[in-house]
């Protein structure tokens, strides 16, 4: 169970980006997060697992308060969140294999992982993985020579060498293909149905969104303003999610006021010899 | 109403005031007339040393190779002095930049690597040497030092360089896995910095073969002190020949050295 309590995240003095946000996710389900760039999905992620710092609230994790640690009992709980990624992020010099036991190097020595040897349950667990997101005859190739519905695969495979107990997605599909991106939905609805494991997702594909996920949560500014079953995403909640920002809202945070696409024509005019 | 397009079209000038930009070429050139104006050209003492050249060169042709033991020996000790002084410089290169990079060092540990590196890269190699020559005494050693300090200076700053420019998402995602601090270094930015350290690293050998050259003329050792030694005793054949060799390997050592990086991307 992922509880998030009053979450906010300012950078600096500007307007926070999300601002006390409430979310529970239970054991076992798949939730996406839609809203429109900006409204704050992506460091909605990465305050959880605290690549991005949160300002105030709390994250608790099966008991564990993520807010609070530090150090060393930090990354000791870091290895219990597995992240998925928009571009992979896997490391291009590395094999396959490297990449997927790079998962673990929050549970081997240092040494062990210099000198790649792994755990054999490691190796074991890497090519069962593997085998079951139909990698497993890359193992030994070099992870920029795969193509991007491959490497999408082995990152969410070093994310599940982790035993996460949930699993986070940012934007897992967004540069991928549209049959590959639905490749790549399926295979974490049925991961998470098998591992009995809760994925987050960020998502801007909302049919995919709606297909692939049992819950949707709509952001708009830093606030959840939809939460619901993806049957009950219907017109009027979409347009409250992508668009017809109210007038408060937009004192605050419009990204590009009226104004600014008035300056161009200015200048236009200023050119124009009279 | 519209007027029509224009037809003629010129650059915009890299100084838009023009009082400045004619300002600056009237400097430049008011300058250079008073520069060489005013330097104590003694044109005697040129034509003089223009007798004394030709006495050199004719005294160097033709080149003798006629000692290759002590031009072998003195060759082969610069090689040593080179490779050594390689080795030792980048290994102590790697921690430096590592300091030296802003993304992975914090501010006073950034800072104590950066001032290593702008120490290391102050002073030529030969000012370094005459300096070591005098603490360590003449010979290999101080050589060896000198080009020590020479390679932290370049192969450092490179390196910090592409550290600071290295895909963060790499390490991200290595962190998120809850990796520690030495294995992130391993995973995520060694395999990222590898091909530039392999490169900088051989460049930094077929530089430092180079300077061992110039620097034994202080006194550092290697085939550059042989070298002095002709010129002392007005061996200019023997001298010759020692130049021609440097040259020979210098140029072999590029060839080597552009093949090796070609082939490692």
């Amino acid at each position: 169970m992922l509880r998030i309590a009053n979450l906010v995240k300012s950078y600096g003095k500007a307007d926070p980006v999300l601002k006390g946000l409430d979310l529970e996710v239970p054991g076992e389900s798949m939730v996406s997060i839609i809203g429109a760039s900006g409204a704050g999905k992506s460091t909605l992620i990465r305050c959880i697992n605290r690549l991005v710092e949160p300002t105030s609230g709390t994250i608790e994790l099966n008991g564990v308060k993520l807010t609070e640690l530090k150090g060393k009992a930090l990354r000791l709980a870091r290895r219990r969140i597995g992240m998925v990624f928009q571009s992979f992020n896997l490391v291009d010099r590395l094999t396959v294999m490297e990449n997927v036991q790079s998962g673990r190097l929050g549970y081997i020595p240092t040494w062990r992982a210099a000198l790649r040897r792994y755990p054999k349950q490691d190796i074991r667990r890497a090519f069962e993985l593997m085998e079951r997101v139909g990698i497993a005859h890359y193992a030994n190739k070099r992870a920029d020579a795969l193509s991007g519905g491959e490497r999408q695969r082995v990152g969410v495979v070093r994310a599940l060498m982790q035993e996460p107990e949930i699993l986070l997605a940012d934007e897992p599909t967004a540069s991928l293909d549209p049959k590959t991106s639905e490749q790549i939905m399926a295979l974490l609805r049925s991961l998470s149905r098998e591992l009995h494991l809760p994925v987050l997702i960020n998502i801007h594909n909302v049919a995919e969104a709606k297909a692939y996920t049992d819950r949707i949560v709509g952001m708009r500014y830093g606030r959840i303003i939809f939460d619901d079953v993806p049957a009950k995403l219907d017109d009027e909640a979409m347009e409250r999610i992508y668009s017809g920002i109210p007038a408060e809202d937009r004192r605050a945070d419009a990204p590009i006021p009226a104004e600014a696409s008035a300056i161009p024509a200015e200048r236009q005019v200023e050119a124009q010899p009279s | 109403m519209k007027s029509p397009l224009p037809e003629t079209w010129s650059k915009p000038p890299a100084i838009a005031n023009p009082v400045l930009r004619y300002g600056l070429i009237l400097a430049v050139a008011v300058y250079a007339v008073w520069a060489i104006g005013t330097l104590p050209f003694d044109w005697a003492r040129i034509s003089d040393g223009v007798g004394r050249a030709g006495r050199i060169f004719s005294g160097a042709f033709p080149p003798s190779f006629e000692r290759p033991g002590l031009m072998l020996e003195g060759f082969l000790e610069s090689l040593q002095i080179a490779i050594i002084a390689t080795a030792a410089g980048v290994l102590l290169s790697v921690p430096i930049a590592l300091m030296s990079a802003r993304n992975l060092a914090p501010m006073p540990v950034y800072i104590l690597g950066r001032g290593i590196i702008i120490c290391a890269r102050s002073f030529h190699p030969v000012i370094v040497a005459i300096i070591f020559v005098k603490a360590v005494g003449f010979g290999p050693l101080a050589g060896m030092l000198t080009l020590m300090v020479y390679s932290i200076g370049f192969v450092a700053k490179m390196l910090a360089e592409r550290i600071e420019e290295i895909d963060w998402g790499q390490v991200e995602a290595v962190r998120a896995a809850g990796a520690s601090y030495l294995s992130t270094l391993i995973y995520a930015v060694f395999p990222q910095i590898m091909p530039r350290q392999i490169g900088l690293s051989i460049y930094q050998l077929d530089s430092n073969l180079r300077a061992s050259a110039v620097v034994g003329i202080v006194g550092a050792g290697g085939i550059g002190a042989t070298l002095a030694n002709a010129f002392k005793r007005y061996d200019y054949d023997f001298a010759l020949a020692i130049i021609m060799v440097i040259v020979g390997a210098i140029l072999i050592s590029e060839a080597v050295s552009g093949m090796i990086r070609k082939r490692i991307w």
